[in-house]
């Protein structure tokens, strides 16, 4: 479905945030990709989505782009326009008429439980409301990948988890394949098949892959209590305190 | 009575009432000179007489015509040239510098220059008056579209929007909120441009008249008209304050 060879990358163009990472993301999977702040997850999801030109390397993607929606971090709805219109504009910037637009806006917010919010605007709306929003405007162009870039970090746990389980749910019921961005170790390993580990920056590359053995479909509270969890989470956070530790010493030297 | 004074607006008009009042009795008892401080009463029944006579209406036609002209103009003029500024960088380079001096200066030090060019007719005060709105609009459309919101625009990229969505889905949105934003400035404004240019030489409008009421010292006439502007700009505003609640509705 994704595949990212020898991927370099850098801010603004010259100063470096990636080099030669290399990832693999089958179809239907959810994959997450966890590392240290600046170790350059973002810039990643914005190349594949072909707003950063790579200096090196090679992302092969067999899909067209409108069959990738990526989800960004802070949400971005359209303040002049309410939950609906919001939801229903990736499908009339793809050319379906405003009445079936609105109708199955409609059901995809029904789909994330905010049937009846939908003559709300932005502003009227609360931050996991509005993050449901945004994310119902990317399923409904039901996209193949679904990139998305820390996009519950400023829900509040509770919100949070009600959330991400309705993603899980919807993304297994639709076989989407997902590449998540977290910095959230429990949560990259609660929803994911496989995480991969950045070392840190600058100049990351991916240092481990991990496959995770919890079966599915998820409920995302209790894949906590998998026994597969444990003993994988401990492996995840002695491995990125490593990378931490080490970006320390290059700093020191 | 405790309970009425409880309303911001009810204490404000108490406080208008008895204003007056204090002012309409010292005028009474002969404390103010009426040739400089005429009494409340005066200035009613200067702008009752303004309008009984129907001598008040050509006046507030001119005014209104160059004030409302300028005002569309200067919003049309001021939005096209802060748009192209924006999109075309030479334009930004050309244009920058000489808004920049012209909002510098108290653009109402045109008018007289406008009298030359355009005579005391009716186009030397729709200049004045554009010349306030435009300047006004051209900073604000060109700011706002060099500010608009990186992440609105990369969300209608990524939602497969081009150029033409963009536009229609950004940045118009975008200049209509920061043009309603000031309306009520311009609006403001463009009764200034209005008023002065009528002031510095014409034949009609209420700019015309305060000249006319200052020369021959009529105080009570000056403040009739004062009182007058102020209520028709008012007006105004409230109409542009619909406006904007109505475009704006998103905001509430």
């Amino acid at each position: 479905m994704l595949r990212v060879d020898g991927l370099s990358l850098a801010y603004d163009q010259h100063i470096p945030v990636l080099e030669g990472a290399s990832l693999a993301v089958e179809a239907g999977h959810f994959v997450s990709l966890v590392g240290p702040s600046g170790s350059g997850k973002s810039s990643l999801l914005r190349a594949i989505m072909g707003l950063q030109q790579p200096l090196a390397g090679t992302i092969e993607t067999a899909l067209a782009p409108h069959e990738i929606g990526i989800l960004f971090q802070d949400d971005a709805l359209l303040p002049w326009r309410t939950a609906v219109e919001n939801v229903a504009l990736g499908l009339r910037l793809h050319g379906t008429g405003r009445a079936r637009a609105i109708e199955a806006a409609t059901g995809w917010l029904a789909r994330l439980g905010l049937a009846g919010f939908g003559d709300r605007f932005p502003r009227a709306l609360s931050g996991g409301q509005r993050k449901r929003v945004a994310l119902a405007q990317v399923l409904a162009l039901q996209p193949r990948l679904l990139l998305m870039d820390e996009p519950f970090a400023s829900l509040d746990a509770i919100v949070r988890a009600r959330v991400t389980q309705q993603l899980v749910s919807l993304v297994e019921a639709q076989g989407t394949t997902v590449l998540l961005v977290t910095h959230d170790l429990e949560e990259a390993i609660a929803l994911s098949d496989r995480v991969y580990l950045l070392s840190h920056g600058p100049r990351a590359h991916i240092s481990q892959c991990y496959e995770v053995a919890i079966a599915r479909p998820r409920d995302v509270v209790r894949a906590r209590t998998d026994p597969a969890f444990a003993p994988l989470l401990e492996k995840l956070w002695h491995d990125l305190s490593h990378e931490v530790a080490s970006e320390g010493e290059t700093a020191s030297a | 009575m405790k309970a009425l004074l409880d309303r911001v607006w009810l204490r404000q008009l108490a406080a208008l009432i008895i204003a007056v009042a204090l002012w309409e009795g010292a005028g009474r008892a002969g404390w103010l000179n009426p040739l400089y401080a005429p009494e409340p009463s005066a200035v009613a029944r200067a702008l009752i007489e303004l309008f009984r006579g129907g001598t008040i209406w050509p006046h507030l036609e001119a005014t209104f015509a160059a004030a409302l002209a300028g005002l569309i103009l200067g919003l049309v003029v001021g939005t096209l040239l802060g748009v192209a500024a924006a999109m075309v960088p030479l334009i930004a380079e050309i244009l920058e510098p000489v808004m920049l001096l012209l909002n510098a200066v108290p653009r109402v030090v045109l008018a007289p220059l406008f009298v030359i060019w355009l005579g005391i007719d009716l186009g030397s005060k729709i200049a004045v008056a554009f010349i306030m709105v435009a300047v006004l609009i051209f900073f604000t459309v060109f700011t706002g579209i060099k500010q608009v919101d990186r992440r609105l625009v990369e969300r209608v990229i990524t939602l497969g929007g081009g150029r033409g969505a963009l536009l229609r889905e950004v940045y118009l949105p975008s200049v209509v909120a920061w043009i309603m934003g000031n309306l009520k400035v311009a609006v403001g404004f463009a009764f200034t441009g209005a008023v002065v240019g009528e002031f510095v030489a014409a034949s009609r409008g209420l700019g015309y008249l305060l000249s006319f009421a200052q020369s021959t010292y009529n105080a009570a006439l000056m403040l009739a008209l004062v009182l007058l502007i102020m209520g028709f700009v008012l007006l105004l505003f409230a109409l542009a304050g619909r406006l904007e609640r109505r475009l704006l509705r998103w905001r509430d």
